[in-house]
C-alpha cells in the first residue's frame, strides 16, 4: 500500500459486521417455487431486524439485489423495506453483479459507513431460480413494441405481419454468458480441463462442503444466522451423508463435448437455488448505542475482472486476480489469512484457483509477482461449507459468506485470545470477482 | 487465387458493362427452378437493398439457364460471359441493417467517433452485392448450373467503411474458372463503389460446380455437400481451444433467409433440403461467416481483409463449437481467426481469417 492509499485508508472509521440473517435456502422449483425474491428478501431482512433488535429503526441504507430479476421489481429493495419492520424513511437501493452482487452490496454500505456517510446499514441479496421472470420471445418483443407505436391499423398489421410461430415461444432465463453462447459450466469445464482439476479432488472438495455444512447446523452455529421459511429450516441441497465414493458414482454434465475426461457432475456443481439473506453493517459508535456485539470489520475489498470472451482467461478466475491485489494494498499475505472462504460456484472453481495462485507461471505471466501467491491451507477453507452443499441463490450468496464468516471470526478470536483475518472470494458470471477481507474486532 | 492480397479486383479487359437484363429477386429466382414452394417467399430486403430490381416484372426475372436447362448449352465450351452487371443507386435501408445486425449477432457501429451515422456490417454488403452476382450467374450464357453450386470461400477487401443510407453502385462479374478435383470452380466477384468512384468492398466468392458431367447429365441439384471439399481445413482435424458456442435454431436459415434474401431452399427447411439431397436444412455459409467476424476485434476505421473456407456444412439445428483468437487489441490489432466446428463429429465448418489491407 502506498502511503497515499494508507492515509486514505487510516482517516477513515471502521465498519463493522454486528448481525447477518438469512433464511434456508432451497433447490429450485421446491419449497419456495411460489415465492417472490421480495417475499424472501423481506423475510431475510425482517428476521435480521428481529435478530438484532432495530424494528422501526430508520437506517441509513438497505443494498440488496437479484441477479434473475423481473422488470417490474425495479425497486426491489425499496419494496422489501416498506414491507419490513424497518422505518419506511429507510432508503433503499438494487445491486447487480450477477454472483457477486451481494459481496458488492457489503461493500458499498461498509463503505458508506466508513466515510461518515452513513451510520448503519444492510446489505443482502436474493434470488428464485424458481419464480424467474419469463421474458417473450426478441421477435414477439419487438412486434408488441411496434404495435403500441403503430397509430393506423395499416402499422398495427405490418406491426403483426413479420411475426413468426417461433416468436411464440417465450425465453427462460440462462446461465449463457451472452457473447459466447457458453453456459457457465461449460466455461468451467474449459478451465477445469486447462488447470487439469482431477475428478476426484473435485468431489473432495463437494463432500467436505456437504460435511462441514451439516457439522456447523449441528453444532446451533446457524442458529443466529438463518431464520426458518417456508417450512425449511435447514438449506434443503445439503446432504449430511454425502461422500466421495457417492459422489462418484454420478455422470459428467459439463464438458462432455471437449477433449478429455468430462469431470463436473450434478455433485460438484451447484444447484439452481432460492434464498435471500441480509447482514448489518455499522459505526462501532451505532453498535455500542444499540448495545450490539461486532462481529467483524470490514476491512477492504476488490473487483477484478478478466476478458474471457477471447479465452485469455477463465469465465470464474477473476477472484484470482482480485485476492492478490487486496492483500497487497492490505500489506498482507495468504499466509496471515485464518479462515478462507471460496465460493462454490463448481469445486473446480476453488480448485482452478488454487491452483492458479501456487502456480509460478500464473503468478509471474498473469499476475506480475516473482513469486506465487502461495498454497491454501484446507483446513481453513470453507470451514462451515459452502454453496456446493448451501446451494447459491445468486445474489445472496455473498451476504450468507460473510455473515457466516463474521460470526466464526469472532468465536475463534474469543477463543484463541488473538485477532483473527478472514479472506473471502466470490467469483461472478461476465468475467468478474470480488475479494473482500474481515478481521476480529 | 490469381491477385496479390492487396489488389481490389478490376473488371477484366475486354468484359462489357451491362445493366443486368433479367433483374433477379432471388426469392423468385429459386422458386422458379421447380424445386421447392419453400421458395415462394418474397425476398424483402433484397428488394429493399435494391430499389432498382424491385419492380422488375415477373417474365424478365425468370434466368433462363434454368428456364430452359438442357444438356446442349451446358456441353458447348466452357466460356465465361465476358460481362460486368452494373446496378447503380444502391441504398443500406437502416431497418433491415439493424434486423440483419442482430441476425447475425454483429453490432452496429457508427461510421466515426461522434458520427451520428452507422457503418454497415462488411458481411451485410455482401448481401447487397450478391443478388448482383447472381444476376450474373444466371445468365442465359452462364455455362454452369447454378442450382447446387458449393459455396468454397469468399475473400473480402473491405477498403473503407461505408454508411446505412449512402448510395452504392454494384459491378459484378464472373472470372477465373478453373478445375478443381471435384469439379469445376468458378469465382463471382462484386465491387460496391461510391458515388465519387472509389471502391469501397470488393467479395470474391468461390463456387464450385460439382462433378460437371453430372450437372450435364441434369443431376447437379442432387450433388451432396456434406463432404468437406476444401483442402486447408482437411482432416486430421485438430479442434482449437473453444471459446463460445452457437447454438443455432432449426429456423436459423429462415432467418437469414429474411435478411439475405438468399431463399435457397436447401437452407430453408428440412423438407426443401432433402428434396436437394442435403441431409436437412444447413445454415447459410455467409450467415455462418457473418457470425464469425461479429465475432472478431477488428477496430473501427482500419481497413481489413476477411477470407473464409468453408468445410462441413452445418445441418440445423445445430450446436457449433467456436474459437475466436485476436492477435491483438485495438491500435495493436494484427489479425483475427476464427474457427468453427462441430464437436460431435470432430469436424470443421468453416476457417475465417481477418487481417489489416
Amino acid at each position: 500500500m502506498d502511503n497515499s492509499q494508507q492515509n486514505a485508508q487510516q482517516s477513515l472509521r471502521r465498519a463493522v459486521v454486528v448481525a447477518g440473517n438469512r433464511i434456508p435456502f432451497a433447490r429450485a422449483g421446491g419449497a419456495y417455487a411460489s415465492a417472490s425474491n421480495q417475499d424472501m428478501l423481506t423475510a431475510a431482512i425482517d428476521g435480521l431486524v428481529a435478530r438484532a433488535g432495530i424494528s422501526g429503526e430508520r437506517l441509513g441504507a438497505v443494498a440488496g439485489g437479484a441477479v434473475l430479476k423481473h422488470s417490474r421489481d425495479f425497486n426491489l429493495t425499496r419494496e422489501a423495506v416498506l414491507g419490513s419492520a424497518l422505518d419506511p424513511a429507510t432508503p433503499a437501493f438494487d445491486v447487480q453483479m450477477a454472483c457477486a452482487t451481494g459481496m458488492e452490496t457489503v461493500s458499498t454500505i461498509s463503505n458508506k459507513i466508513r466515510t461518515g456517510q452513513i451510520e448503519a446499514g444492510i446489505a443482502g441479496g436474493v434470488d428464485s431460480a424458481s419464480d424467474a421472470p419469463i421474458a417473450v420471445s426478441e421477435g414477439l418483443r419487438r412486434a408488441l413494441l411496434q404495435l403500441q407505436r403503430a397509430k393506423t391499423t395499416t402499422q398495427k398489421l405490418k406491426a403483426l405481419k413479420n411475426l413468426r410461430p417461433g416468436d411464440l415461444v417465450p425465453s427462460a432465463p440462462t446461465t449463457g454468458e451472452p457473447r459466447t453462447g457458453l453456459s457457465m459450466g461449460e466455461h468451467q469445464a474449459l478451465t477445469t480441463q486447462q488447470w487439469d482439476v482431477s475428478r476426484e479432488d473435485q468431489d473432495h472438495i463437494a463432500a467436505a462442503s456437504h460435511q462441514n455444512l451439516a457439522a456447523a447446523y449441528d453444532r446451533g452455529f446457524f442458529d443466529d444466522l438463518v431464520t426458518p421459511f417456508k417450512g425449511v429450516s435447514r438449506d434443503n441441497n445439503m446432504r449430511a451423508d454425502s461422500t466421495v465414493e457417492k459422489l462418484s458414482t454420478l455422470k459428467p454434465v459439463f464438458g462432455k463435448k471437449l477433449s478429455g475426461e468430462a469431470t463436473m457432475t450434478a455433485g460438484n456443481s451447484t444447484p439452481l437455488t432460492d434464498g435471500a439473506s441480509a447482514v448489518l453493517l455499522t459505526s462501532e459508535d451505532w453498535a455500542a448505542e444499540h448495545h450490539l456485539a461486532p462481529l467483524a470489520e470490514v476491512v477492504d475489498s476488490e473487483a477484478a475482472a478478466v476478458d474471457f470472451v477471447s479465452g485469455h482467461e477463465g469465465l470464474l478466475m477473476a477472484p484470482a486476480y482480485a485476492v492478490p491485489r487486496l492483500l497487497a494494498r492490505q500489506g498482507v499475505t495468504l499466509q496471515d489469512m485464518d479462515l478462507i472462504e471460496i465460493h462454490e460456484a463448481f469445486a473446480s472453481t476453488v480448485l482452478a484457483i488454487m491452483a492458479a495462485w501456487e502456480s509460478e507461471q500464473f503468478c509471474r505471466d498473469r499476475l506480475g509477482l516473482s513469486e506465487p501467491v502461495g498454497t491454501v491451507d484446507r483446513s481453513k477453507l470453507n470451514v462451515n461449507g459452502s454453496s456446493l452443499a448451501a446451494g447459491h441463490p445468486f445474489a445472496a450468496t455473498g451476504g450468507r459468506i460473510v455473515a457466516s464468516t463474521a460470526k466464526e471470526l469472532a468465536a475463534r478470536a474469543k477463543a484463541e485470545g488473538r485477532p483473527q483475518t478472514a479472506l473471502i472470494s466470490v467469483c461472478a458470471a461476465g468475467g468478474q470477482g470480488v475479494a473482500m477481507i474481515l478481521r476480529s474486532v | 487465387m490469381t491477385r496479390s492480397p492487396d489488389q481490389l479486383p478490376t473488371v477484366p479487359e475486354h468484359y462489357e458493362l451491362v445493366e443486368p437484363a433479367a433483374k433477379p429477386n432471388l426469392g423468385l429466382l429459386y422458386a422458379t427452378a421447380g424445386v421447392s414452394a419453400a421458395g415462394g417467399f418474397a425476398s424483402d430486403a433484397a428488394a429493399r437493398a435494391l430499389p432498382a430490381l424491385r419492380k422488375s416484372p415477373l417474365g424478365k426475372v425468370l434466368p433462363g439457364s434454368l428456364l430452359h436447362r438442357g444438356g446442349d448449352r451446358l456441353r458447348a465450351s466452357l466460356d465465361l460471359p465476358r460481362v460486368a452487371h452494373v446496378v447503380e443507386g444502391l441504398v443500406v435501408d437502416p431497418e433491415w441493417h439493424e434486423k440483419f445486425c442482430r441476425v447475425v449477432h454483429a453490432r452496429p457501429r457508427s461510421l466515426a467517433p461522434g458520427s451520428s451515422e452507422t457503418a454497415v456490417f462488411s458481411g451485410a454488403l455482401h448481401s447487397v452485392a450478391f443478388p448482383v452476382a447472381m444476376s450474373v450467374l444466371t445468365r442465359q450464357d452462364f455455362p454452369l448450373p447454378v442450382m447446387g453450386m458449393v459455396h468454397l470461400t469468399n475473400t473480402v477487401q473491405h477498403v473503407m467503411d461505408v454508411a446505412v443510407g449512402e448510395e452504392l453502385t454494384a459491378t459484378a462479374w464472373t472470372e477465373n474458372l478453373r478445375s478443381h478435383r471435384a469439379g469445376t470452380v468458378v469465382d463471382a466477384v462484386v465491387t460496391l463503389t461510391r458515388t465519387d468512384g472509389t471502391v469501397a468492398w470488393a467479395g470474391r466468392s468461390g463456387y464450385l460446380a460439382k462433378g460437371l458431367t453430372a450437372a450435364i447429365a441434369g443431376e447437379d441439384a442432387r450433388a451432396g455437400e456434406d463432404e468437406p471439399t476444401s483442402s486447408s481445413l482437411g482432416a486430421p482435424f485438430n479442434a482449437p481451444q473453444q471459446t463460445a458456442q452457437w447454438s443455432l435454431r432449426a429456423d436459423t436459415g429462415r432467418q437469414y433467409a429474411g435478411v439475405s434474401g438468399d431463399y435457397n431452399p436447401i437452407h430453408l427447411s428440412g423438407a426443401s433440403a432433402k428434396a436437394l439431397g442435403m441431409k436437412g436444412a444447413i445454415a447459410h455459409g455467409m450467415y455462418t461467416a457473418s457470425r464469425a467476424l461479429a465475432a472478431t476485434a477488428v477496430p473501427a476505421e482500419v481497413p481489413f481483409s476477411w477470407s473464409v473456407e468453408f468445410a462441413a456444412p452445418v445441418v440445423l439445428p445445430a450446436t457449433v463449437s467456436v474459437s475466436v483468437h485476436d492477435h491483438g487489441r485495438r491500435e495493436h490489432w494484427e489479425s483475427s481467426r476464427v474457427i468453427a466446428w462441430d464437436p460431435e463429429r470432430n469436424r470443421p465448418h468453416l476457417e475465417l481469417a481477418v487481417e489489416p489491407l
